[in-house]
């Protein structure tokens, strides 16, 4: 899958840019805040919806203004073009698949497959579990809509049973107790598919990262993920023995006001050579673990997904050693398409460069091709 | 820029109304400012007359002119099996189908802790009466399939089964997440013929 060009309006810095792509590597080449970032931010929210570094839509908007637009055109087998509108006045987006409107996420993520890597992948090895569960659910949504649908479902019941545990720690209304059993029973029943998914899903992603990094670092350890999950000494999780943990805890989920047992407190371990990488590993260790991760995803949704993903390489480069740097620079050849950013070209000789690659510079929210 | 208040004041009205933003609200108002004064005035007097002549069926809370909903006053319905359901445009979307034969009893929404929605904010105490005073022998839950709506049905299900009544809940012909009140006739049709016990 080839993006072919994209047309930005009021998109943070650029006003009114329309960028034509290689079917190769392109090169995004521009000082700090000129705007070339907000490229690959663009191309994420065709893929995804959302944006993957700022929080609120409302924030990517130029400023003064009171809309913004990205307009893709994809080329697969057929010709597509993907349009998102958004206003600030209703705080709305609109997706559009060439001119039909699309209402539901779950109908568009996984469509163009989109893998990014950032500086801030460093959170993914060395931050908190909740760093290493959204790593894992943006994984597994792009390659399942059911999955994302499921997830969708498990949290917004954990914030419903949420609001009702508070509710009853304060008011301890008893006569809530029977509703309180149909929250447990709908989480049970979610959080089960949850974790079941979770499951396969490590089980198959494992052989992806151990591939990545024979193939691509060219390193000769062992790399492992392990999922950590309620229930882990016992038998088989269902949806009437995660109850059954779930009755074991009520009072002091009451007492709490909170959800204690579910999916949404999962580890997943990352080890290399059976050693836990974030409490043993080397910075270089972890770095190199953060970039096959990804490799590890674009392998993976390539497969599932049957179409090759967009990959997204955000200042990566000015992040890691040359030697690092350069067995990435190799890897991407022939791999797809690929967006990477950089301050300077000039300082990046190690980078295997061929005709078909595209360096475009970005200044001030204005594109010029080299 | 200030706009004349009486329009100002018909843009804010018309802009509580659920999907119309401020722009449409805008258009709304010049056109029915710019049009016949024969058209406000039906206009007018129609949502007057929704206001003042209809009520909540004292029954099963549809839609009614009446005391009882013409369903409920129908002879030809099978008055054993209650189909439960969250408004009343549920209820209109179903008969819609024709495939179904049974009355209705409308809740009025969804458990939902976040709104502050508990079963006391719904009619299901309105409901179990039912089973009281009429001989019910099935209950289909109707209820949209999200996360709120199989909650509910989960609860209902939790109250009615023990009083032996037989509980089925619409087969998943419907898309997850979708609201019942957007499904086509067809959709509809095959999941309340093809519903499942609880
Ligand atoms: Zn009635």
């Amino acid at each position: 899958m080839i993006l072919s060009s994209i047309h930005l309006k009021n998109f943070r810095r650029h006003r009114d840019s329309y960028i034509t792509f290689s079917d190769e590597l392109n090169y995004i080449v521009g000082g700090n805040g000129q705007g070339k970032t907000s490229i690959l931010d663009s191309i994420y929210y065709l893929c995804t919806t959302k944006s993957y570094n700022s929080k609120t839509d409302g924030e990517v908007v130029s400023f003064n203004q009171n809309d913004f637009e990205i307009t893709g055109s994809f080329k697969d087998l057929t010709q597509e073009e993907i349009r998102i509108y958004y206003s600030l006045e209703e705080n709305k987006k609109h997706y559009f698949q060439n001119s039909k409107q699309i209402f539901r996420s779950a109908d568009v993520i996984g469509k163009h497959p989109v893998v990014i890597l950032t500086p801030n992948d460093h959170a993914i090895s060395q931050g908190s579990p909740a760093d290493r569960r959204r790593f894992v659910d943006s994984v597994i949504s792009q390659a399942s809509s059911l999955y994302l649908k499921n997830l969708l479902d498990y949290n917004k019941t954990l914030r419903q049973r949420a609001s009702l545990l508070s509710q009853l720690k304060e008011a301890k209304n008893k006569n809530s107790l029977e509703q309180l059993d149909a929250w447990s029973e709908k989480l049970a029943a979610a959080g089960v598919d949850i974790i079941n998914h979770r499951k396969r899903f490590i089980n198959e992603f494992n052989p992806y990262v151990t591939n990545a990094y024979k193939k691509i670092m060219k390193e000769e350890e062992n790399p492992e993920i392990i999922y950590q999950t309620i229930n882990n000494a016992r038998t088989e999780l269902n949806a009437n023995s995660f109850l059954g943990l779930l009755e074991e805890c009520r009072e002091e989920e009451i007492k709490r006001g909170s959800n204690l047992v579910g999916p949404h407190r999962d580890e997943f371990v990352f080890e290399i050579n059976n050693i836990n990488l974030k409490t043993f590993g080397s910075q270089g260790q972890q770095k190199t673990f953060q970039v096959v991760l990804r490799f590890a995803q674009f392998f993976y949704l390539k497969e599932k997904c049957g179409k090759t993903p967009i990959f997204l390489l955000d200042d990566v480069f000015g992040e890691l050693d040359a030697f690092r740097s350069g067995k990435i620079s190799s890897s991407l050849k022939n791999l797809g398409q690929a967006f990477i950013t950089l301050t300077d070209m000039a300082n990046f000789s190690f980078l295997e460069r061929s005709r078909c690659d595209k360096v475009i510079h970005i200044n001030k929210g204005c594109v010029s091709y080299a | 820029m200030q706009l004349a208040e009486p329009l100002q004041a018909a843009i804010e009205e018309l802009s509580k109304l659920p999907g119309i933003g401020k722009k449409t609200a805008q258009r709304l108002a010049l056109f029915l400012l710019k049009g016949e004064n024969e058209n406000v005035a039906n206009l007018l007097k129609a949502l007057h007359e929704l206001k003042t002549k209809l009520r909540l069926c004292a029954r099963c809370f549809n839609i009614s002119e009446e005391e009882l909903c013409p369903i409920c006053q129908s002879a030809k319905r099978d008055d054993s099996v209650i189909c439960v359901v969250e408004e009343a445009s549920d209820v209109i979307a179903i008969e819609k189908s024709n495939e179904y034969y049974g009355i209705y009893h409308v809740i009025g929404g969804v458990l939902s802790p976040l709104s502050g929605i508990g079963p006391d904010t719904l009619k299901i105490k309105e409901l179990l009466k039912r089973f009281e005073s009429e001989n019910i022998k099935e209950i289909i839950l109707a209820l949209n399939p999200d996360t709120e709506g199989e909650t509910t049905a989960l609860y209902l299900a939790k109250l009615i089964k023990p009083l032996g009544i037989k509980v089925t809940r619409i087969a998943r012909g419907l898309p997850i997440g979708g609201d019942l009140e957007f499904a086509d006739e067809a959709t509809i049709g095959r999941a309340v013929s093809g519903r499942i016990e609880l």
